[in-house]
């Protein structure tokens, strides 16, 4: 065996570069990709979870409730928000369209007049783990500031809060963490099988072959969307399976719209990765895609890890456009909270017109011939 | 079926700045076997992609013709074949499946694709490979399949581009043998080679040079106008006839 030699080393590294400097994409990837991420991400990420929608429940109606509103206002942490009339606070927090609740009872603003100290609750969405960790945390806080307004400087407590969380009683990390990983897990299948389907007939050149027989564009992403879908499909059975029986993750609602949310949500990723195909044409380009597209948003901007609430607005607008975002909370109020279509009409409609959209527009963007 | 021609006038085709053929114009009729012949670059295969309506010309123009006059390409593309020059097939599918697949796209009837299939397997000596995957066939059985594939729904256009590049002589024999067979029906026949010996294999020749048509005619006669012993010769001397 010859020894090492530099100057051959360096005919290779002088090829490489050559290589890198000929690919416009993999030079984008390296050195704008950092850059990216890192603004991007910088921005949306926001440990600090704000604008928290508190539904209160005010039976009674007198100075002391209004004030302990206006304190939880103040905070910048809570937007307290009347309850529907018809769901309630807590079929607002089934629905999500609330993450915390306050029941406060007829004579709370007197009792705590009289010097005394009034019961009031707090209900926590426990089936978003860390978000709701995060604002049990600040109720110490605002304790601290109702003592100093409504009892004044030397007082006692003006009331004791019983804090609950329901859904997810002990906030059994699991229990938030499974059903949001199997969101994205699927989805990332879903997105990188199809990712590559088409840009292999590229590759490989039978798509020539392909587009000069009668075969329609529509036959052949139905062709490829619904082998991979049953596919995927059956790995959803296996995540089902082991949320179930290995981390006991419980399941309150209806396994039918469970099928329905990941059927929608599995059409949408499956239609993004067509979508990538089509534009991308070659394999190990359409993998870069799938992965940057598929997986760090799914990570960092769909809930999963970071609440949707404390992003700046830009990026919670943007967050509308992911699957795994509605599908994330379709499936942690299937399975947590036991909601219905009714109380998830927001993520269902979301997911549907997000499947319609990627798949209209994989369509159009499929050619029909080689020109470049 | 009465047969299609085909009469390609001034077609010209840029890819960016490269213009790779520049304003050719020929005829193809129908019950002929037509060579394309040129060298590597010479604009066969993107004069047989324009063809398949799989390249829109920049210029120029593609008149189909049917017995009662012109006709669109979305009349002849019902009978249009295409076997594209480079590897197109599925590895991982078997010569079986490969006609399964194809059947399916082109809605044979049962019965049609049954007698159609053995009819190619036979001819091409493929039968004894039906379960073999087209990855591990062996370089000329792979274009025989290719072939068969394009031939599955019997034709009335076949166009194939290099079909039998890459392929052994004697491979090259059969798969002449069987263009031979074919030609006597009513099928319009457009095969390029870069391989000049095969030219005089042809019913009618387009010769091709650096997108340009040096000449269109029958085999000897265009040896003759151009005082040339073979193809070759006149490749080399890239004499105009």
């Amino acid at each position: 065996m010859t020894s090492f030699s530099p100057h051959r080393a360096f005919a290779v590294a002088r090829k490489e570069v050559m290589h890198i400097l000929r690919d416009p994409f993999t030079l984008a990837l390296a050195l704008g990709l950092p850059v990216m991420l890192v603004t991007f991400f910088g921005y949306a990420i926001d440990f600090e979870v704000k604008d928290i929608r508190l539904a209160v429940y005010d039976r009674d109606g007198g100075p002391a409730a209004r004030r302990l509103k206006e304190i939880f206002s103040a905070s910048g942490y809570f937007r307290p928000v009347e309850p529907e009339a018809a769901a309630g606070p807590i079929g607002m927090l089934d629905s999500g369209r609330a993450s915390a609740a306050l029941f406060l009872e007829p004579g709370f603003s007197r009792t705590i007049k009289g010097g005394g100290e009034a019961p009031a609750q707090f209900v926590l969405d426990g089936s978003d783990n860390s978000k709701a960790a995060a604002v049990a945390g600040y109720l110490p806080g605002i304790a601290g500031a109702a003592r100093l307004r409504l009892s004044g400087p030397g007082g006692g407590e003006p009331f004791y809060a019983e804090t609950r969380f329901l859904y997810n009683h002990e906030l059994n990390s699991r229990w938030f963490t499974v059903p949001g990983l199997s969101a994205i897990i699927i989805g990332l299948l879903a997105i990188l099988l199809t990712a590559l389907t088409v840009a292999r007939e590229w590759e490989n050149g039978s798509m020539e072959l392909l587009l000069s027989t009668p075969v329609r564009p529509l036959e052949i992403m139905a062709g490829k969307l619904v082998p991979y879908g049953v596919l995927v499909l059956a790995g959803v059975v296996f995540v089902y399976l082991s949320s179930r029986l290995v981390f006991g993750v419980p399941f309150e609602g209806g396994h039918l719209l469970y099928l329905a949310a990941c059927v929608l949500f599995i059409t949408a990723a499956l239609s993004q990765g067509l979508l990538i195909s089509v534009l991308a044409r070659q394999q190990q380009v359409a993998m870069q895609f799938a992965l940057i597209t598929g997986l760090l948003p799914s990570m960092l901007l769909s809930g999963f890890i970071f609440p949707v609430e404390s992003m700046p607005r830009f990026f919670r607008a943007l967050t509308m456009l992911l699957a795994p975002r509605w599908f994330m909370a379709a499936v942690r109020g299937i399975t947590l909270k036991g909601a219905d279509l009714s109380e998830l009409s927001e993520p269902f409609l979301a997911l549907g017109l997000l499947a319609a959209g990627m798949l209209a527009l994989a369509l159009k963007k499929f050619k029909t011939d080689l020109e470049p | 079926m009465d047969g299609f021609s085909i009469r390609t006038e001034g077609l010209k085709k840029d890819f960016g700045p490269v213009r790779a053929l520049k304003g050719v114009s020929f005829d193809l009729s129908a019950g002929l076997l037509h060579g394309l012949i040129g060298s590597d670059g010479a604009g066969k295969t993107t004069t047989m992609r324009l063809l398949a309506g799989l390249l829109r010309p920049t210029e120029g123009s593609i008149v189909y013709s049917g017995a009662g006059g012109p006709v669109s390409f979305t009349e002849v593309r019902r009978g249009l074949a295409y076997m594209p020059q480079q590897p197109s097939l599925y590895p991982d599918l078997s010569v079986e499946e490969h006609l399964e697949f194809f059947r399916e796209l082109y809605r044979l009837e049962p019965e049609d694709y049954a007698r159609r299939s053995r009819e190619l397997l036979d001819i091409t000596r493929l039968e004894q490979f039906r379960g073999r995957r087209a990855g591990l066939l062996s370089g000329g059985m792979y274009k025989k399949l290719g072939l068969i594939c394009a031939l599955l729904r019997s034709p009335s256009v076949l166009l194939l581009d290099e079909p039998t590049n890459g392929v052994d002589p004697i491979s090259r024999r059969e798969f002449w043998g069987l263009l031979y067979g074919l030609a006597a029906g009513k099928i319009l026949i457009l095969v390029s080679t870069s391989y000049m010996d095969e030219a005089e294999r042809c019913a009618r020749v387009h010769l091709l040079e650096s997108g340009r048509l040096l000449a269109s005619g029958e085999p000897r006669s265009l040896l003759k106008a151009a005082g040339a012993a073979s193809f070759e010769d006149i490749f080399i001397k890239k004499a105009v006839v």
